[in-house]
């Protein structure tokens, strides 16, 4: 019965969504431009040679997949949960017979299949162009989809709670454009994290945001060797947690407080 | 006797209001050491409802009616009281309980803005878990019954307020439920779409035996609809009962329309204490008088002025509500 539920909210968006579908294609053009920047400037500066052991044609398939990792990881949903609550329309989500957070899991599963319609075309495109260089293995390919799964729960999850914000202050989505940021410089886009400086590396290797994009791009195209994979997934893993006991906490406390003040 | 669907006992509501001084400085102090205010919203409400029937909830602008829906219908938790709504507390919203609630807010929409309602009443109709054929039974009986066959397949933001409140209690009852709070379901409207909602209410009350307990502004919204109200004020029960009683109850007045025979009047017109003048000119008089003294002062009028015709009266309705609304009753 919930599936039912969980398949008709979906549906219902997309039909919202085809009213404005030039809108999506919009966004998602947008996201792929700074990747697609620095795409080009790496692959250009590695010329004939290489950078840190990456290669014209590495750089170029190391960017399409994270244009794709970036789509499927990105969070749009979170950026209207602010809106929810701070104009009472949480009301008519909690109204419902169905945990709210089917509505964000049903927008965010609308949202992909509708980006990933226009993403997979205009990358298949671009490979074509820029003729990337991947070596594909069965093991690599078999870590990217776990971690591909994790790294959106991350980046779902830990929006998810600084969008619950919204409970107590205003505006809260000033902290998601802080994630955004977060994530543009450490989590592969300026440039792959093993190429940070040192400082930064760490910094970025210990955060969370690396986890969100970085870390299934670098499993597939070849740059983990097994230890840095499973270090990886037991960082992925940790920060999940963490952002799923935060969001928890503050969903309880967040309606806690909703249900005593009033929508 | 059955018990009763609703059920409201001593029921407070408090909220905390943050207090904002005035003046850059004071707003910064205030963000370390915040000050609050507590507002008493509702304050030791109690009242039942029994099944099936139409009960309007009236007041002034912040007496606590929105906020008593609210509580209902599981959006707000009680500062204390007990509340029971169809053997459920509202506020744990299990799903059993939300699928026997609807909530119509005259100012907010569950109407997915940009495709034709016919999607979205599919969409609750998924949601609320509504068989496709008893779903398809429902759907055409409201839609006869509200006459909207044609907006079915306009986009919702394309329709007009009227036409939009048809689609939400469409929505609302889609799933039948056994109680229908009704927040100023005909707020903004004209008065033909008025009266067709009334029509529409009373009707789908009678035959479906829905519970329906609603708030508005509109004293014809309650006359033509409620056989009860109950009527909050500064978030207390002032009065609970059939609407022609409140006037007696809460009207301390009666209305004396005088007809004057135009010929007989020499300018002058002696109008004894305590009679309070509403209208007049030349040949007619409405004056206010209090309820216990009407016989006595009615008796010096006749001798006095030179009456051709005399009715006395309970104040209408709005008049009662008004001098309550604004403190001479209370």
């Amino acid at each position: 019965m919930k599936t039912r539920a969980g398949w008709a909210l979906i549906r219902g968006l997309w039909l919202s969504w085809l009213q404005y579908r030039s809108f999506f294609f919009l966004l998602a053009f947008g996201w792929m431009i700074p990747p697609l920047i620095y795409l080009l400037v790496w692959s250009t500066a590695a010329g004939e040679g290489t950078i840190g052991g990456l290669s014209r044609g590495a750089f170029v398939a190391y960017y399409l997949v994270l244009i794709l990792v970036n789509q499927v990881t990105y969070s749009q949903t979170n950026w209207t949960v602010g809106d929810l609550i701070r104009y009472g329309q949480m009301n008519r989500v909690l109204l419902r017979p169905l945990p709210p957070v089917y509505d964000a899991l049903a927008s965010e599963f609308a949202g992909k299949v509708v980006f990933l319609a226009f993403d997979l075309p205009v990358v298949a495109l671009l490979a074509l162009i820029l003729r990337p260089e991947l070596e594909w293995t069965w093991a690599n390919g078999l870590a990217f989809l776990p971690a591909l799964v994790l790294a959106w729960g991350l980046r779902f999850l830990w929006g998810y709670w600084l969008a619950l914000l919204a409970f107590w202050a205003t505006r809260a989505d000033a902290l998601l454009a802080l994630q955004d940021a977060l994530v543009f410089l450490l989590a592969g886009q300026v440039a792959p994290v093993a190429l940070l400086p040192g400082f930064l590396q760490t910094l970025a290797k210990i955060l969370p945001f690396r986890y969100m994009v970085a870390f299934p791009v670098e499993i597939l195209t070849g740059q983990l060797d097994l230890a840095g994979m499973q270090t990886g997934f037991a960082f992925q893993a940790g920060w999940l947690s963490v952002a799923a006991g935060l969001y928890l906490l503050l969903w309880r406390a967040g309606l806690r407080r909703y249900t005593a003040v009033g929508g | 006797m059955p018990e009763p669907q609703i059920q409201i006992h001593n029921l407070t509501k408090t909220y905390r209001v943050p207090v904002r001084p005035e003046g850059l400085r004071a707003s910064l102090g205030s963000l370390f050491r915040p000050a609050y205010n507590d507002v008493e919203a509702v304050v030791d409400v109690s009242f039942d409802v029994a099944a099936g029937a139409r009960v309007g909830l009236i007041g002034p602008n912040g007496a606590g009616k929105t906020t008593t829906l609210k509580v209902l219908s599981g959006l707000l938790h009680p500062t204390s009281g007990q509340v029971r709504v169809a053997g459920f507390l509202p506020w744990e919203r299990q799903p059993e309980y939300l699928r026997r609630i609807s909530m119509v807010m005259g100012n907010k929409s569950q109407m997915l803005w940009d495709i034709p309602p016919l999607d979205s009443f599919r969409v609750l109709g998924e949601v609320y878990g509504v068989p496709p054929a008893r779903f398809r039974r429902t759907l055409d009986e409201l839609v006869a019954l509200l006459d909207m066959e044609e907006l079915l397949t306009k986009p919702v933001r394309n329709l007009s307020l009227g036409e939009r409140m048809k689609c939400e209690l469409t929505a609302s009852l889609l799933y039948r439920p056994q109680v229908l709070f009704l927040d100023e379901p005909t707020l903004g409207l004209d008065v033909s779409m008025q009266l067709r909602l009334r029509r529409f209410l009373k009707e789908y009350n009678q035959h479906s035996g829905v519970t329906v307990l609603l708030t508005s502004h509109y004293m014809a919204d309650v006359l033509a609809l409620c056989p009860r109200v109950v009527l909050i004020h500064r978030g207390r029960v002032l009065y609970d009962g059939e609407l022609n009683e409140l006037a007696r109850q809460l009207a301390p007045f009666k209305q004396l329309r005088l007809s004057l025979q135009v010929e007989k009047c020499n300018g002058a017109m002696p109008i004894p204490d305590g009679v309070e003048v509403i209208e007049q000119d030349r040949a007619s008089l409405t004056l206010r008088v209090p309820r216990a003294e009407a016989p006595a002062l009615t008796a010096r009028l006749l001798q006095t002025l030179p009456v051709a015709d005399l009715t006395i009266e309970d104040p209408p309705i709005e008049a009662v509500i008004d001098q309550i609304y604004s403190g001479a009753g209370a």
